[in-house]
């Protein structure tokens, strides 16, 4: 396809895309089904109506259960279009399928709503048109994050504690803040992320490849402590893990820890926390036996957050320090750190930027550094358009021996029913 | 894999206890049943306080409003007929559901809480003028002195709000509603004449000082 054909292609699909979107005879009913489950717009729960980031009644709406509102039928949906160039495309750029093309990148469906008084739960399931394969046709579904909860709450003009159950299927996914990898960093789908860095294991390695049991209480809008087990997310769990290529194996259960610390003053929140996240990975990743590559993840993250009509100001910074010991006698351990921070900005709840960087440092050899602005578009609530541009600085690992090679743009359209 | 199996079941238990009426923690907008003091503590809290002292200046604090004005406005909502943004964005969904009597033990609810402190003063020059505009209105421009109806002390009465303490953004916003459009607020249609001839900088001053007088 030339370039003017792509041109033409996305003059053409964007309106359609966008008036096809508007035609729904329900307007003020946002994204997915949690929206019809409280009848609320999405900037009731977003920041700004962006995804993700979310506000501090959407943190509660979380914690509580997703039980808020009445039941609704609870399904979703959602596609991406995405169209990236690589400055220098090279055989073997990974997570650039069809460069300069535009492709239909993902689409998924959400079941999602509240279940009962005290139960309510997420779960999407994901086709992706590309699956990472650069010859780009190879399209594959499976199972994507999913967070199950029970929660119920007591509270008094003294105090206020909500406390619960998550089953779920990715380290940090149960998360409310987006300093965690899972909802923090690279959500468009499509994005460049911090290239081919090595990311320790809290980010993303075991999404949707474990399944994860915790109990977490939050008292008085204050301290959020939680405490998680993760094990191999097959034989009765596989129902997480299912469609995601070769499972990971993990020895027993693998604990998770997490306290955050919150404070809320006229528009402005904020949040400091800590997480460790201890993993004993089979060396043979086809066993369920034998010696194990040991990781241990200690992170440490903020969250600054503005919110007053017509602006929000979400602000992470999220730094992971990790030890990696091997199992293979004669392997030297090593280290994996990764330092990211991301401020995102919405005028309107309709236009909006985001600055993120990213600063991966390793023993592996696969380090990678720099930044990835943006600016996005929100017309309507559902639909979503923008342009990210990611530069590198060090992308050692990558195919491109000369880093700023691999700068990527992305743009994308998102949309979401 | 026999405790895994084990967890799994215990989950499952889980929800099936969940699957019982929780009276007193429900957050069930649907149920006519749920209390509305339930709700109040269990999902209005969230955004207005559990005392109805809100925290972010979008969320009006509501500890201590006139009953009748409460019921009267969750009607409104209810009934789709307030279309300032905030009030479609975050209560036509939530109000959609409630029953009279609901509507009623909410405004009960709030109507009992004792006002919270209210805004420190930061600006004396701008206050003071709102103070004046608050106290005797504006003659020249035919703005009436909000006390008149909104009482000395801004504690309302009846269909007129308690308005002494609010938020100064939430004053400045509303303000601004009914001064340009009387379809917005159809039920605050007395307020699109009183605010008409506000200047941005005379609803600046007196939102600033609204917001710091003390609540009685």
């Amino acid at each position: 396809m030339s370039s003017k054909l792509n041109i033409k292609y996305w003059l053409l699909l964007v309106p359609t895309l966008s008036v096809a979107l508007m035609s729904f005879s329900n307007p003020a009913r946002a994204v997915p089904s949690f929206a019809r489950q409280t009848g609320q717009n999405c900037v009731a729960c977003h920041a700004g109506g962006q995804f993700p980031e979310l506000t501090p009644y959407g943190r509660l709406f979380k914690l509580t259960g997703y039980t808020i509102g009445q039941r609704e039928l609870p399904l979703a949906a959602m596609a991406v279009l995405t169209s990236n160039k690589v400055k220098v495309k090279t055989p073997g750029t990974t997570g650039h399928a069809d460069d300069g093309k535009p492709i239909f990148n993902t689409a998924s469906l959400f079941i999602a709503g509240k279940i009962s008084d005290k139960v309510g739960g997420f779960a999407q399931i994901t086709y992706e048109n590309y699956t990472g394969d650069n010859a780009g046709d190879s399209g594959h579904t499976g199972s994507d994050n999913l967070d199950l909860r029970y929660a119920d709450r007591l509270i008094d003009a003294n105090s206020d504690l909500i406390y619960g159950l998550t089953l779920h299927n990715n380290p940090g996914v149960q998360d409310v803040w987006n300093s965690t990898p899972a909802w923090g960093y690279g959500v468009v789908p499509g994005s460049t992320g911090a290239g081919d860095g090595a990311t320790p294991m809290l980010d993303g390695a075991l999404g949707q490849q474990v399944a994860g049991m915790g109990a977490y209480a939050y008292w008085n809008k204050t301290v959020y402590a939680e405490l998680t087990g993760y094990r191999t997310g097959d034989g009765i769990f596989s129902f997480m893990t299912q469609g995601n290529g070769s499972q990971i194996n993990i020895k027993g259960t693998n604990p998770y820890a997490r306290l955050a610390l919150t404070h809320e003053w006229g528009p402005h929140n904020v949040m400091v926390g800590l997480s460790h996240l201890d993993v004993q990975q089979y060396t043979d990743t086809t066993s369920h036996s034998g010696p194990t590559d040991h990781y241990r993840d200690t992170g440490i993250d903020f969250q600054y957050q503005y919110l007053l009509d017509p602006y929000t100001v979400t602000a992470t910074v999220t730094r992971i320090h990790e030890n990696i010991d091997y199992g293979t006698i004669g392997t030297d351990p090593a280290t994996v750190n990764s330092l990211r921070a991301k401020t995102s900005f919405t005028y309107q709840a309709k236009y909006g930027a985001t600055l993120s960087y990213f600063n991966l440092s390793n023993t592996l050899g696969a380090d990678s550094r720099g930044w990835t602005p943006e600016i996005f578009w929100t017309p309507v609530q559902y639909v979503r358009t923008g342009v990210q541009y990611t530069m590198f600085s060090k992308d050692e690992a990558a195919a491109n021996p000369k880093a700023s090679d691999n700068n990527t743009l992305l743009f994308y359209v998102w949309g979401a029913y | 894999m026999k405790t895994a199996t084990l967890t799994l079941v215990l989950a499952l238990a889980a929800i099936a206890a969940g699957c019982t009426t929780t009276e007193n923690s429900s957050r069930n907008l649907g149920d006519p049943s749920v209390h509305g003091k339930t709700l109040a503590e269990q999902v209005c809290s969230d955004c207005h306080g559990i005392t109805g002292d809100s925290i972010n200046p979008t969320f009006p604090r509501l500890a201590g409003q006139q009953e009748w004005y409460l019921i009267s406005e969750l009607k409104e909502f209810r009934g789709h007929n307030r279309l300032d943004p905030e009030g479609f964005e975050y209560m036509w969904g939530i109000s959609r559901s409630l029953t009279d009597a609901q509507i009623k033990e909410l405004a009960d609810y709030y109507s009992k809480q004792k006002p919270g402190a209210s805004d420190r003063p930061k600006n004396t020059q701008l206050e003071n003028a709102g103070k004046v505009i608050f106290t005797n209105g504006i003659s020249s421009e035919g703005v009436p002195a909000c006390a008149v109806c909104h009482g000395a002390e801004g504690a309302g009465s009846g269909q007129f709000p308690r308005i002494a303490g609010q938020h100064a953004d939430y004053i400045l916003k509303q303000l601004n509603v009914f001064q340009r459009s009387s379809e917005e607020r159809a039920d605050a249609s007395a307020m699109k004449v009183v605010a008409h001839n506000l200047k941005p900088a005379e609803i600046e001053a007196v939102a600033a000082y609204i917001s710091t007088m003390a609540s009685k």
